[in-house]
Formats: structure tokens, C-alpha cells, sequence
């Protein structure tokens, strides 16, 4: 039988046919066993009533009433050898000879209480007869509930285990989720709906991985196409605009500076869009290590001298001196040199960029940039980490580089792959501070209690 | 220092040779192509060779090996491409002595250069 449902609904009909079939035949032999029980009865009464017509047939008073009894009974009576007795007593009734009646009635008692003996066992069968069918009714009752346990574990419950085991199997990435034969029931068609979903699934997968195996490939010839342009003209601009190749009136060496300026501004922005996609692609290694945190802020803000000099913005680092960050080196130091210089590049002149770093009650390191900036307006906080989403320009006329409007999304991306999380709090007008989290640090002069403390607040 | 430049670019070879003459002060011999860039270094000595990565007929790295190979094992090697692959990167650098990096700044490429040799003086002990 292919369908579950069919064989339990077949089940439970010749289960329930068997229950109400016994227990009718259980009701017939009931009703059978009551008109015994009444028929005996009757043979009691009969009885007695004989007996006691034996004992007082010499004084016969009243005889009328015993007479008309006897005829009830004899009308009622079907067995003939019962119904001559009776009669002859009321015959002998009728003509008042106590020496007849007390014969007739001898034999009534006898003849009732053969017949009554006999009934007896009858009923006595029956009740016998009575317990088979309710116990048969029973049995089949019990049989189709356990036959329907069976069908529904061993149909229902065990393939759906399976179907759930392979179900989270493929959760994990192990492929063993085909089902070679699905069943032949209402389950299998589960089974092979799964099969079809999970290998829509891996192909949707496998087309993902070739898209981005395209998508780097594609990045990867783009930016070496875009390269070899670039080349060139920064080349023939660079060389032009040092004099090499002879003087130049200053307006042309005005403008051939602007060139090699946007030049380099493409160059960077190639460059970081190869980054982002790296990154974004899991593509970029982090070479983790433990480093001094000071020496990584001192190293990044020897590189922004020059920018921040430039802009008449001074940097101010607050030491921490014996801490250290599980980072790659080069990684941080581009996060905080995107953060500081997009500091440098908001700030007026003549304000600091002050530069933080602090453990936090969730014991991880909270680094924080603050510029005395115009500030962002809160719904603009979380657009400015989107790419090419820049929603302050630095003054017009501004002397410094503009931004590729990548280098927030960079630095975002590489906190993520340190395990960090980045954001920035502002009020117009007020200044931001940009921070971001790392989750690896240590101090160094007591590292054992630091290590203590941190063991005590995981716990 | 006398060097010879592989590179079919003519642009960028241009540019290339510009820089090391009028600003290293260099003299450059030119090749557009692997097989000629292979032949010339073959038969001429050179105080440096600097390859294209990606040329016609040989790519750079199998113009070093070649050459490496053919015994011309003294003269440095340094590796001009604008692949950016980590891949591409490293075997530049175990093929070569260095890697320059397209696009280049023409000021101070002399300079990228020296540092490269200077570097690997004491390695290469040539």
C-alpha cells in the first residue's frame, strides 16, 4: 500500500469493525441472558406456587385465584411437556380432588424444575459467551491501535528523523541530503521536494562562487588595464612638471600640476576599490601579531605630519603605554590613518584632532578620533561608512587631496575583519568622534592581571 | 649603470626610458618584446635588467628564468607590472631581486631602484 493515509484509515476501519461487531454480539447475548433469567423467574414462581398447592390441596378455600394464574402461565408457556403439567393441575384444580391436585402438582414442580435446571445452564453459557465477545472486541480495539503505532512510526516518525537529520546535515555544509530512493508514500514526496531545494540551493552556490570568482578576476584585469594608462600619463605629467624635459611657462606647470594631482587621486582610488573588493572577498590576509599600541598610533601619525601640517591641524595622542592589540600592523594603521586624515581634512585651522584609546566595561578596546569639525547630522552617521557617500565636502578651495570617498568603507571593513565594530557620534556644529572597537588586547606591564580581571568579567 | 629595459608599452617605455636617462643619469638599452629583451641580455652584459611582467611572445618571468637558467645569473633583475595580485607579487619576488609596482612615480624611481640594489647587496653578494 503506497499512502499512509489509505493504510491507517484501513486500519482503523477494520480495527472499529471488529470493536462494534463483537460488542453488538455481546448486546444479542445480553438481551438473550435477561429472557432467561425472566423464563427462570417464572419457573421459581411456578414452582412455588405448586409446591404450596401440594401442601394445602386438602383444605381448598379459595381456589380461584391459583386457577387463573395457572392459565396465565400455561397461555405464556411455549414448551408443551410444561404446558400438559400446568394444565392437568388446573384440571385437577377445577374439580377439587386434593388427591389429584397433590399428584398434578408434584409433577408441575418436577417438569419446572427440570426445565429451570436446564435453563440455568444455558444462561450460565451465556455469560460465557458474553465475556468471549467482549474480550474479542477488546483485542481488536487494542490490535488496531498498536498496528497504527507500527504504520505511523516506522512510516512517519523514522523518515521524518531522517529527513531532519539530513536537513541540518545540509545546514553544516554536508552534502549527504540526497535521498537515492525516496519513499513510496506521502513522505517521499517531502524527500524528493527536498532534493530538488537543496540542489537549487548548491546550484545557486556554485553560481555565486563563479560570480565572484568572475568578479575578482574581472577586478584583477580591470585595475591592471586602468594601470597601464595611468602609467603614462603620470609619467609624461611628472616628467613634464619637474623640468626634465626642459621649462615650462607657471601657468602650464599650474595646470600640469592639477593633472598629476587627479592622476594620483585615481591611482588612489583605483587602488582602494581593489582593497575594498579584496577585503569584502576575504581575499586580504591579516597577518595578526601582537604590537604595541603607541608605537602603532606614533607610526601613523608621523605619516599624517605632513597632511596635518599642511592644514594647520594639530594631532594630539593620548599614550597608553604597556598596551598591546592582537591586530596585523599595517591593517590598523590604514584604518587610523583613514580615520585621522578625514579628521584632519574637516577640521578649521588651528583646532586639534585628538586621538584616545580606553578599555571599555565589555573589556574591549574603544579607540576614539575627535576633530573639532562642523560635525554630521545624526541621519547622516551611518551614510558616511557607505561607499562614495560623502555628506560634508571639505571647504571649497580646500588645499588638501580630496578623498576617494572609500576610506571610511575601508576602515570599516577592515574593523570587521579584526572582529570590531566602527561608528561615529556628532551633532552639527560640535565636532565628531569617530571609533572603533578591537577585542584583543593585553596589557603588558600586568598582563597576568589584566588577564585576571578579564576572566572575572567573562565569568 | 648601464640597463636594459623590456617593456611593450610604448608609452610607458618611453616614459621609462626618460626617467632613468634624464633623471638616473642612466644608459638604456630598449626591447618591446620577451624573445628580444631574452636575446640581447643573452649576448650583452648589463648592470641591471628591468622587465615588464606581461609582454608578447615571453612574459618577464619567463624572460628571468631563461636567463637565470642560461647562466646569466650575476646581473640583478627588477620587475615592472601592474598585476596586483599577491600571487603575481610573490613569485615576482622569488623570481627577481624586486618589484616595481605600476603606475610609478617617474621622480623617484631611480631612487626605488638604488634601494632595491643597495638591499640586495649583501644577499646576492654580486
Amino acid at each position: 500500500m503506497k499512502s499512509i493515509r489509505l493504510k491507517v484509515h484501513f486500519i482503523l476501519a477494520a480495527a472499529l469493525t471488529g470493536v462494534v461487531a463483537f460488542a453488538y454480539r455481546a448486546y444479542e447475548f445480553k438481551a438473550d441472558f435477561i429472557k432467561h433469567q425472566e423464563a427462570m423467574n417464572t419457573s421459581l414462581e411456578i414452582q412455588t406456587t405448586a409446591l404450596a398447592l401440594s401442601q394445602t390441596a386438602p383444605s381448598l378455600r379459595r381456589p380461584q385465584s391459583e386457577f387463573n394464574k395457572l392459565r396465565e402461565w400455561q397461555n405464556a408457556i411455549a414448551e408443551p411437556q410444561r404446558k400438559t403439567a400446568i394444565n392437568s393441575l388446573a384440571n385437577a384444580l377445577n374439580r377439587r380432588s386434593p388427591a389429584g391436585v397433590r399428584s398434578a402438582s408434584l409433577e408441575v414442580a418436577r417438569v419446572e424444575s427440570q426445565y429451570y435446571s436446564e435453563t440455568k445452564s444455558q444462561s450460565e453459557k451465556l455469560i460465557s459467551k458474553i465475556e468471549l465477545a467482549i474480550a474479542l472486541s477488546l483485542c481488536s480495539g487494542i490490535f488496531g491501535l498498536l498496528l497504527i503505532t507500527y504504520t505511523v512510526r516506522a512510516r512517519v516518525f523514522r523518515p521524518l528523523e531522517r529527513l531532519s537529520r539530513r536537513m541540518k546535515d545540509f545546514l553544516v555544509d554536508r552534502y549527504s541530503f540526497q535521498f537515492s530512493h525516496p519513499d513510496a508514500s506521502e513522505l517521499g514526496e517531502l524527500q524528493r521536494t527536498f532534493n530538488s531545494l537543496a540542489q537549487r540551493v548548491i546550484n545557486t552556490m556554485d553560481e555565486l562562487k563563479s560570480l565572484n570568482q568572475a568578479k575578482s578576476e574581472f577586478l584583477n584585469i580591470a585595475s591592471h588595464e586602468l594601470r597601464t594608462p595611468l602609467t603614462s600619463i603620470k609619467g609624461s605629467l611628472s616628467l613634464i612638471g619637474s623640468g626634465v624635459m626642459g621649462e615650462i611657462n607657471p601657468s602650464c606647470a599650474r595646470l600640469v600640476k592639477i593633472a598629476e594631482t587627479e592622476t594620483d587621486r585615481l591611482i588612489r582610488l583605483i587602488n582602494d576599490l581593489l582593497d575594498l573588493a579584496k577585503i569584502e572577498a576575504g581575499k586580504l590576509p591579516l597577518a595578526h601579531a601582537w604590537h604595541s599600541w603607541d608605537g602603532i598610533v606614533s607610526k601613523t601619525v608621523e605619516g599624517l605630519h605632513g597632511l596635518a601640517h599642511e592644514a594647520e591641524v594639530q594631532i594630539k595622542a593620548d599614550p597608553v603605554p604597556g598596551l598591546e592589540v592582537f591586530v596585523d600592523h599595517d591593517r590598523i594603521q590604514q584604518v587610523l590613518t583613514n580615520l585621522i586624515s578625514n579628521a584632519i581634512k574637516f577640521s578649521p585651522q588651528g583646532s586639534w584632532v585628538h586621538i584616545t584609546a580606553e578599555i571599555t566595561d565589555y573589556g574591549v578596546l574603544l579607540v576614539k578620533v575627535k576633530d573639532q569639525g562642523p560635525g554630521i547630522a545624526p541621519e547622516d552617521c551611518e551614510k558616511v561608512f557607505q561607499r562614495f557617500r560623502q555628506v560634508n565636502t571639505p571647504q571649497p578651495g580646500h588645499i588638501l587631496l580630496k578623498g576617494t570617498g572609500l576610506g571610511l568603507p575601508i576602515a570599516k571593513a577592515l574593523v570587521a575583519e579584526h572582529g570590531g565594530e566602527i561608528g561615529v557620534e556628532s551633532e552639527l556644529g560640535k565636532g565628531s568622534v569617530f571609533w572603533f572597537t578591537l577585542p584583543q588586547w593585553r596589557d603588558e606591564e600586568s598582563s597576568s592581571d589584566e588577564r585576571a580581571k578579564k576572566g572575572e568579567r567573562a565569568a | 649603470m648601464r640597463i636594459l629595459l623590456a617593456e611593450d608599452d610604448v608609452n610607458i617605455a618611453t616614459i621609462t626610458q626618460l626617467c632613468l636617462e634624464k633623471i638616473g643619469g642612466h644608459e638604456v638599452v630598449l626591447r618591446h618584446d620577451g624573445e628580444a629583451a631574452f636575446e640581447t641580455a643573452s649576448r650583452e652584459p648589463f648592470d641591471l635588467i628591468i622587465l615588464d611582467g606581461m609582454m608578447p611572445k615571453k612574459n618577464g618571468l619567463q624572460v628571468a628564468i631563461e636567463l637565470q637558467a642560461s647562466g646569466v645569473v650575476g646581473t640583478p633583475i627588477i620587475f615592472l607590472s601592474a598585476k596586483t595580485d599577491d600571487k603575481d607579487i610573490e613569485q615576482f619576488m622569488k623570481v627577481g631581486t624586486g618589484y616595481i609596482s605600476k603606475p610609478f612615480d617617474p621622480q623617484t624611481i631611480c631612487e626605488q631602484i638604488d634601494a632595491i640594489l643597495a638591499e640586495n647587496w649583501g644577499k646576492s653578494g654580486r
